[in-house]
């Protein structure tokens, strides 16, 4: 009996086996041509120029380090003052955003305070708002602040929370933290800013950590931003350094572009390896658009 | 009982509150409010940074309406690419997500293959690698050419243009497939048992349970997905080398946004510009919300 009941529940239908099996294959089918593009730009970056026309294989039949050397310094500007750039906006955003959503999130999670309901509708009225209105103003009072050319019109605007978001995220991870710990943090003589400091952020950090993590790989994507606000080849980020090279060596050096665009993603898969679930956790339950 | 206890909120308390959202409030008023208005205000001036804004009325939005060519144009290409390339996701999304979600063995590294064009795929590098695939003797055409069809450079036909573009947007659905993971797991699974023993068919079962109940993340999908491609920026600049060609096929709205504000400092007619594309994108979210009531079941 005890026999006939596990196998019943080991072996399903007999179509299911096989529609399992079908599955399998599609979906390796797929992720395989999914992934194909992106194989390939990585094999021709270690490809002589001349293999990479008429071989689409994944496999470089000599393995060269060449282009990345020519890419390296394609343009008057190393691509190394690029990263630098780019990586002290995206640290310097994820700084700002995590300090100041998580600021205005206790707000609204934790504090009760005249107009709160009203300033919170505000703040997802904003979500909604696409930023191409506020662009233009924004540029001209960069523009007479005399920030143009530097990164402050990058990184200001996330330390003012501009990016509502991920104040939302974290008003819903807030909520869920027990007000227990709250209420006896006070009857030990905590302050509402000590409560913030040891009791919710500390417990917070996955939630922290996902913002921190969106922030930067947003900030490292960002080309609307840099293109408009920097014109100076030494404060380009690596996107617009990309662009810059893409422009000057149009389709004569593909394998140089290839190997710095193959550089530009470099941190994105660091990212996606090492922070895969906290990633996929927050797409699927904040909807986080990825 | 209410005169023991202090006030819910004395001015103590409203004070902390407020200090706490100072960043966020100094930002409210002066990076999005008030550069809203403004650029509500300029919507009806010319301006081109250098003298003084000039009022003009309601021209800028005349001249949007009736005689801009280029206008109509981006309006085109953007409903198009909007049309086309949110259905299939969407589509793409929720089949993967289904076939996913049977308990398949390697399901965490199937949905991290999927999820990783997502996480690129807004970089400046990914479009440039897609300019590659899809160009004359790109990628796609050496594969072609295996099987013996000479294809033509995608890239530079105004007639294929678009199409890579939508294709790039389908290739990365991996975001809403998560989303749609997570509403699946939602379905109970004796709601399909008890379809399976009144002998309801698989089709039946999907149409009948699995699409209802999937119907709040499928509009929560469609909303986010519909605004993200209306303002889709970065492929399109990159791929037509930001002039919006071939012959306007690529020319998303955004890019011509930007080319009138920052290629030719028509400040005015910009503001014009991102006020009307506010407008579509609320009457299309306003829309979404009305009807849902007659599609989206959050009953469970």
């Amino acid at each position: 009996m005890v026999d006939l009941a596990t196998q019943d529940e080991v072996s399903p239908p007999r179509n299911r086996g096989g529609r399992t099996l079908l599955y399998h294959v599609v979906l390796c089918l797929a992720s395989i041509a999914m992934l194909y593009p992106l194989l390939w730009m990585l094999a021709s970056s270690f490809k002589p120029d001349s293999d990479i026309f008429g071989d689409a294989s994944l496999l470089p039949r000599h393995f060269s380090l060449a282009a990345y050397w020519r890419g390296w310094s394609g343009l008057q500007v190393t691509f190394g003052q690029f990263f630098l750039n780019s990586l002290v906006v995206s640290l310097c955003s994820v700084v700002g955003n995590v300090m100041s959503c998580s600021l205005a999130a206790y707000a609204f999670a934790r504090l009760k305070f005249r107009g709160q309901k009203f300033w919170f509708a505000l703040m997802l009225g904003t979500l909604m708002l696409p930023y191409h209105v506020t662009l233009i103003p924004q540029y001209i009072l960069f523009l007479n602040l005399d920030w143009v050319d530097t990164f402050l019109p990058l990184i200001v605007p996330k330390f003012l929370a501009v990016d509502a978001f991920f104040i939302f995220l974290l008003v819903q991870f807030f909520r869920s933290i027990p007000r227990e710990l709250d209420e006896a943090a006070m009857i030990d003589g905590c302050g509402p800013w000590r409560i913030y400091w040891i009791v919710i952020l500390p417990l917070s950090i996955p939630a922290l950590a996902t913002a921190a993590i969106f922030t930067f790989i947003w900030t490292w994507d960002d080309f609307f931003g840099p293109l408009i606000y920097l014109n100076d080849m030494n404060s380009y980020t690596v996107q617009l350094g990309l662009r810059s090279f893409v422009d000057s060596t149009g389709k004569s050096d593909w394998g140089a572009l290839f190997a710095m665009s193959t550089l530009t993603l470099l941190p994105l898969f660091v990212f996606f390896l090492f922070f895969q679930r906290l990633l996929i956790d927050g797409i699927a339950t904040t909807g986080l658009k990825g | 009982m209410p005169a023991a206890r202090a006030p819910e909120t004395s001015w103590r308390d409203s004070a902390t509150g407020y200090l706490f959202l100072a960043p966020w409030l100094i930002g409210f008023f002066g990076l999005t409010l008030g550069p809203a208005l403004v650029s509500l205000y300029l919507s009806f001036t010319d301006y081109d940074l250098l003298s003084n804004p000039r009022w003009v009325g309601a021209a800028n939005y005349v001249r949007i309406a009736t005689s801009d060519p280029k206008f109509s144009a981006a309006m085109h290409v953007t409903f198009l690419y909007v049309a086309l390339s949110v259905p299939f996701k969407l589509a793409f999304a929720l089949l993967v997500a289904m076939m996913l979600n049977r308990g398949l063995r390697g399901l965490p590294l199937y949905r991290a293959i999927f999820y990783l064009p997502s996480l690129i795929g807004a970089s400046v590098a990914v479009s440039v690698l897609w300019r590659q695939v899809f160009a004359g003797d790109g990628l796609l055409n050496q594969a072609l050419k295996l099987v013996g069809i000479h294809g033509p450079s995608w890239i530079s036909n105004p007639d294929t243009a678009l199409y890579t573009l939508v294709a790039l947007a389908v290739w990365q659905f991996g975001s809403p497939m998560i989303i749609f993971l997570a509403g699946l797991r939602q379905i109970p699974k004796d709601v399909y048992e008890a379809a399976e023993i009144d002998g309801a068919s698989r089709n039946q079962q999907f149409w009948r349970i699995t699409l209802p109940l999937l119907t709040p993340v499928l509009f929560f999908n469609l909303v986010v997905q519909t605004i993200d491609a209306f303002k889709a920026f970065t492929p399109a600049f990159i791929i037509s080398g930001g002039t919006g060609g071939p012959i306007d096929a690529t020319l998303f709205y955004t890019l011509y946004l930007y080319q009138e504000a920052f290629a030719y400092f028509r400040m005015g007619y910009a503001s014009a510009l991102a006020w009307v594309l506010v407008v579509i994108i609320a009457a299309f979210t306003a829309l979404s919300f009305l009807s849902s009531r007659y599609w989206v079941h959050y009953d469970g």
